[in-house]
């Protein structure tokens, strides 16, 4: 489309002449990086191919070159921001340049052969959906005569055998091809006009055609560290402070609720959006001050079920050793099957009820179907009383009919709009989410971190690492352009230093004295991925760095003053 | 900003539990600003102890608190009482139709239902007994049990199974679940482990794996079964798996190849649950797999007949005094059928609504026949004033020239508490008639209709909602009781008058016997009304033909026997339109009556996506904005994630991140004109982001760099 678009731009110089075009017309040749087909004749065989390329058989591979000269200029409109909405919108082209193109277009289009290669692109799906024929015809319509004047001279003048039918259907026809990138430009905006009922927002959003957002990348946006995103979300304020309070005191009045509903049997699910986390902190609490009596203290078991490699078997032993205090056997077996057997056991002489609080039950590490399974099993057991959160939109599927007859769950809607901030580790996930992945460490306070805890020898050969890394890249990379700013990471990937040499280097500098003591010392940074390794081509083995030059040199400078 | 609030900020308690996988849970010790709370509620439970009772308060003080613990205490108790005594009937109606036999019956007649039970459990149990390898040509036993959605019915058949195996000692029954199989040796070792703790416990497990001559043999050798089998001498092994579906057809036929093998040591039957047919469990084994097993399918019936023999006993038992209403009602039926629930979570749902109605109606105390002391407190007259059926009872009273006693009623505390107990129990009265009243269409229609059956608690429905007395069900069956025959009449007469106790129904009866008894050799008499006493002629006048019906000629048992079917229709017609009256006219039907639909709906179908979509595209339905102004767009007044996920809803299926943040961005740098700083925004930025991908709505998008797929669509 976009192609199409620079081909509107470009044409005109021939049969137009410049005065026609429209700034945006001229930013957008002036933009586009591919070679004007103005050069091409009217109207004739050589120019007859293009089309076809171009146009909307291959949409996709096309435009995702080609879109870029366009986008950039889309790209301006982000910073309007007063108009945070209408942000993704592509800008609304002056309605003078939708006019002047088809007229001009028009005249390159009259020819038999055109017009037969163009019933090929007719089934075009993507330009009906966008509504494009409606509004090319409705160009056409307001063109009219514009176009009369323009295009007839010159076409009788060229095909003249034609010219008894190119005014009917050519005229249409070019009109709608060129008017085509205008309007469907208009209409791609990703937010439909109105209020479109869900499904035809799913539609209007998924339409095939080319992607339309813009180049632009977080590469001159600096990245949050660990550090600094703490550092910063402390100094927000919220503004909704009082509500959220509000909210969760209105939760806390279901306590005495949800209690009553624990003694008539049944199991608790809340969901809704916000970390419950310290709800249930403050149930448990609640349970705690309403217990029977002084005498006993009520079994609450807290479980996270966020927590990294939390196993359903460590959760039933430590209800296991909740119930049964001294008691619990020294071994409790490896299947979470026979631990659930013993609980269930030591349940049937046991008068008090337990409660088990289960933080984000559809968290990854929960979230098995088996680990679900056993968890119903749980819930099931008589005196066992489950209070679960759920933080997902689809939780439920999580557990089929006999899951839900086992889980006995009673759903209370508890939205509390707290941040997730001890379930999510959040640049993490961002980094993730983002595929930067390589700054896994922490960069280099991460790294500095580690260093800090490993011996004086280990801290030495890090720093001989790193020195020589930077030397390689000075003496290596000078003559390179300023791409590496932006490519730090990976040129500190890239750079490597032969492994032969860094020990050659360590045994110099009294490092290491064995071959043995200087891979365990490398151990260590691999297991925090301090360092990279990988094989040549040759087969030798490059050490290297996941950190970009900058952090290198920070990280060696901390090395050689502390 | 010190360390402590910069924690507070982010909602991280000091300690460091939220890192621990599983913990025993300790109260803090009282810091600063927790001190407030603690003594607070001190009072309230100081003030529990003063009154010695044995157990805490279940319930909180309603009427804004001012109910007195009386009242409190007494609503818990009379719930207590009600629910067990339901609970009671609900076990009574689920142990007999658990496996329902389609015969008409009628509810009050206990003898005429045989004890179920014996339905497929009997068949089961003989199955179990009777086939051994011998005489399935050397195959296992296998027991195909369908079950369709009715899950829970094969765990509570597999019990009883098992109970009665035992109590013979014949054997046992273990249950297996697609859960216990993740391999062969740890299915293996579970099944062992699952019949040992059946019959000997836990302890008996380890003991029996320690206490043995010879050398120690693993957990999942079948010599160990073996051995428990000779121990035992078990006749029976009878190896359950609850949801055959769900096994590994691999592990599966590994599994019985290997019972095969064992098959002349240890006397295995297999019982598979299957929940979609047999012919496609069968598909999906080897036939070398199926060749294995020889066996008997058994069919256990859906769950919707037990869910309506429930309700019915719930509903029309003649000594209930809470009725579930019309939406309720509907709920339950609702969410039984879209969500396959067993009977036991119906019943649970009714229990709920129970609990629901005496936890937070303060007038439900009135049900526990409370003396009127514990009624004097202002705030519940006012209470049962307000209620709309209050009005609507004093606008009558005033119609109808009872002046006075509505200022009484209005004004006299007094009166109104003495007076409102008996009209409570007029009241119930009336709801306990129009049941019978059910019950006495469902038994007609159980004569009358041929083809569809309607159930009682459709029945219920449209009594709840007062429109059965003129429904087309009860007119078409009126018309069609008069033309039913003597045999069929009688048959009826004599279930009517289980239900309706008038004596004009026994009158009826009566005088029906003694016709009979006058034309015993006649056969059946038939009324006037019916289609063969009634002659169509056909005559020719003027070359048109006239149809002209006309009675024919009826003998003269037969015009006495109309006579009997025209008292018999009158006397049901004026019985139903006394009783069906529409229960939400009644004074007090609020107390007798849980007609709510709410609280049930959401507790047991909820919807999270909706609640979570709602939450972040309009935050403040949740966060109650204390400013008046009502925000529609977006403004950085919002939740960073409501933002966030506001702009992602006005993006196409791929979503730029370098945009996304400048819009993100754009939002607070608008509203902030002193300007903010963009890091923060950029920390919250991200938080927002990393809370949508782990909602699951974004991914990353390998298309372009650095944008996300859009996964979710709200709304869908």
């Amino acid at each position: 489309m976009k192609r199409k678009l620079s081909d509107a731009g470009d044409q005109p110089p021939v049969s137009t002449p410049k005065r026609r075009r429209t700034a945006l017309e001229q930013s957008n040749g002036a933009l586009n990086s591919h070679a004007p087909n103005g050069a091409l004749p009217n109207g004739d065989a050589s120019y007859e191919l293009p089309p076809p390329g171009q146009g909307q058989s291959t949409p996709k591979k096309a435009n995702g070159v080609s879109a870029t000269p366009l986008q950039q200029s889309g790209l301006k409109t982000p910073t309007h921001k007063s108009k945070a909405r209408g942000l993704f919108a592509t800008p609304t082209k002056p309605k003078s340049a939708t006019a002047a193109t088809p007229s001009r277009v028009k005249n390159a289009d009259r020819s038999a052969r055109k017009k037969s290669a163009r019933v090929l692109f007719e089934q075009d799906e993507d330009a009906a959906w966008d509504g494009s024929e409606r509004l090319a015809e409705e160009i056409l319509h307001g063109d009219e005569p514009d176009t009369e004047k323009a295009g007839q001279p010159l076409a009788e003048s060229i095909e003249p055998e034609d010219a008894e039918e190119a005014p009917e259907k050519g005229a249409k026809q070019p009109k709608r091809r060129a008017g085509r990138p205008k309007g469907a430009r208009n209409k791609r905006s990703p937010t439909p006009e109105g209020e479109l009922p869900a499904h035809e927002r799913y539609f209007f959003q998924n339409r095939a055609g080319p992607v339309k957002t813009s180049n632009a990348t977080l590469n001159k946006v600096p990245l949050l560290t660990h550090e600094e995103y703490f550092e910063k979300l402390g100094q927000y304020e919220d503004p909704c402070k009082e509500e959220k309070e509000y909210l969760q005191s209105l939760h806390h009045r279901s306590f005495p609720q949800w209690a009553f509903e624990f003694d008539e049997g049944f199991n608790i699910c809340l969901f809704g959006y916000g970390s419950k986390r310290k709800l249930m902190d403050e149930f448990a609490e609640w349970i705690y001050n309403h217990r029977l009596s002084v005498t006993t203290t009520p079994i609450i078991v807290m479980v996270n079920g966020y927590t990294p490699g939390i196993s359903i078997r460590s959760i039933f032993a430590t209800i296991v050793t909740a119930v049964m205090g001294d008691d619990a056997p020294s071994k409790l077996g490896a299947q979470p099957t026979e631990v659930l057997e013993l609980l269930q056991s030591a349940l049937k002489s046991h008068e008090e009820p337990v409660t088990v609080l289960i933080n984000s039950i559809d968290a990854p590490p929960l979230r098995r179907a088996a680990n679900q399974a056993l968890l119903a099993r749980l819930a099931a057991t008589p005196r066992i009383r489950l209070l679960v959160t759920a933080d997902t939109p689809n939780f439920p599927v999580m557990w089929d009919i006999s899951l839900r007859d086992q889980l006995n769950f009673v759903f209370h809607d508890c939205t509390t709009f707290l941040p997730f901030s001890a379930e999510a580790d959040v640049v993490e996930e961002v980094n993730t989410l983002l595929g930067r992945k390589g700054r896994r460490v922490g960069g280099k306070d991460g790294v500095g971190f580690v260093l800090k805890s490993l011996p004086e020898n280990a801290r030495n050969l890090y720093r001989l690492l790193l020195t020589e890394l930077i030397t390689l890249l000075d003496d290596g990379h000078q003559s390179d352009d300023e791409g590496e700013a932006e490519g730090g990471g990976k040129a500190g990937d890239e750079t490597g230093i032969e492994f032969r040499l860094l020990y050659q280097k360590a045994t110099e500098e009294f490092v290491a004295s064995s071959e043995m003591m200087f891979r365990t010392l490398l151990k260590e940074f691999h297991d925090h991925q301090m360092i990279t390794s990988r094989m040549d081509a040759s087969g030798m083995e490059i050490l290297g760095v996941p950190l970009s030059r900058d952090e290198m040199e920070g990280v060696l400078e901390d090395l050689v003053l502390g | 900003m010190d360390a402590d609030g910069l924690n507070d900020a982010l909602g991280l308690s000091n300690d460091k539990s939220q890192n621990l996988g599983a913990y025993i849970y300790q109260p803090p010790k009282h810091r600063k600003s927790a001190g407030e709370r603690p003594s607070k509620r001190r009072k309230v439970s100081s003030t529990a102890d003063k009154d010695e009772r044995p157990d805490r308060q279940h319930f909180v003080p309603l009427l804004n608190g001012d109910e007195n613990a009386k009242s409190v205490q007494l609503r818990y108790d009379a719930y207590q009482e009600l629910w067990s005594k339901q609970e009671h009937k609900i076990q009574v109606s689920q142990a007999n139709s658990w496996v329902v036999i389609v015969i008409n019956y009628s509810p009050g007649l206990k003898n005429i239902l045989e004890d179920v039970d014996a339905g497929v459990l009997t068949d089961v149990l003989s199955f179990v007994r009777d086939t051994s390898p011998q005489t399935c040509d050397g195959c296992i036993p296998t027991a195909l049990v369908t079950v369709g959605s009715n899950v829970s019915s094969l765990s509570r058949l597999l019990s009883r199974l098992n109970g009665q195996l035992i109590s013979a000692g014949e054997g046992s029954v273990v249950v297996l679940e697609s859960g216990d199989a993740p391999n062969l040796k740890t299915t293996l070792k579970n099944i062992i482990r699952a019949t040992v703790t059946n019959t000997d416990g836990n302890d008996g497990y380890q003991r029996f794996l320690t206490d043995r001559a010879g050398p120690r043999l693993l957990g999942y050798d079948l010599d160990l079964l073996h051995d428990y089998v000779q121990r035992k001498g078990t006749k029976k092994l009878v190896l359950a798996l609850r949801d055959s579906e769900a096994f590994d057809p691999g592990l599966l036929t590994d599994l019985l190849s290997l019972f095969k093998s064992w098959l002349d040591r240890i006397p295995f039957t297999v019982l598979l649950g299957i929940s979609t047919s047999v012919e496609l469990f069968e598909g999906r084994l080897p036939r070398s797999c199926v060749a294995l097993l020889q066996g008997k399918h058994f069919e256990v019936q859906e769950a919707g007949n037990c869910v309506d023999r429930i309700y019915e006993t719930l509903q029309t038992d003649p000594d209930t005094n809470l009725w579930l209403g019309r939406n309720v009602t509907s709920t339950l039926f609702e969410n039984t059928s879209d969500y396959f629930q067993s009977p036991e979570a119906f019943s649970r749902m009714v229990k709920y609504a129970y609990m629901s109605h005496f936890f937070a109606n303060p007038l439900a105390v009135l049900l526990a026949n409370p003396d009127s002391t514990v009624l004097a407190q202002n705030k519940f007259c006012e209470a049962i004033r307000n209620l709309p059926s209050f009005r609507m009872f004093c606008e009558d009273l005033v119609e109808e020239g009872s002046i006075n006693q509505v200022r009484d009623m209005l004004e006299v505390d007094e009166y109104l508490i003495q007076e409102a107990p008996k009209y409570l129990d007029a009241n119930q009265q009336r709801m306990q008639n129009m049941f019978q009243a059910v019950r006495v269409v469902h038994t007609c229609l159980q004569y009358t209709q041929s083809s569809k059956k309607t159930n009682v608690s459709d029945l219920s429905i449209r009594a709840l909602s007062g429109e059965l007395s003129e429904s087309t069900i009860v007119e078409e069956m009126v018309a069609t009781t008069k033309t039913l025959d003597s045999d069929k009449l009688d048959g009826l007469l004599l279930r009517l008058r289980e239900i309706i106790m008038g004596p004009e129904a026994g009158a009826i009866q009566e005088d029906l016997r003694t016709l009979l008894g006058t034309c015993v050799n006649s056969g059946p008499l038939r009324s006037g009304y019916n289609i063969n006493s009634t002659v169509t002629k056909t005559t020719v006048v003027q070359q048109r033909i006239l149809l002209s019906k006309g009675q024919a000629d009826l003998s003269e048992p037969a015009v006495e026997y109309t006579n009997i079917v025209d008292r018999l229709v009158a006397l049901l017609q004026v019985h139903l339109t006394e009783t069906l009256i529409n229960p939400q006219d009644l004074f007090l039907h609020e107390i007798f009556l849980f007609d709510l639909r709410n609280p049930l709906k959401e507790t047991f179908a909820p919807r999270p996506r909706f609640a979570i979509e709602r939450a972040l595209s309009t935050p403040f339905d949740y966060l109650l904005s204390s400013s008046d102004v009502t925000m529609t767009k977006v403004s950085a007044k919002q939740p960073a994630t409501a933002i966030l996920y506001q702009l992602y809803l006005d993006s196409g299926a791929l979503v730029n991140v370098h945009d996304l943040w400048q819009a993100f961005y754009g939002v607070f740098e608008t509203e902030e004109a002193g300007g903010c700083d963009d890091r923060v925004v950029m920390s919250l930025f991200y938080g927002a982001l990393s809370e949508l991908k782990a909602f699951g709505v974004i991914k990353n998008s390998r298309k372009k760099t650095d944008h996300l797929a859009k996964s979710a669509w709200m709304g869908l």
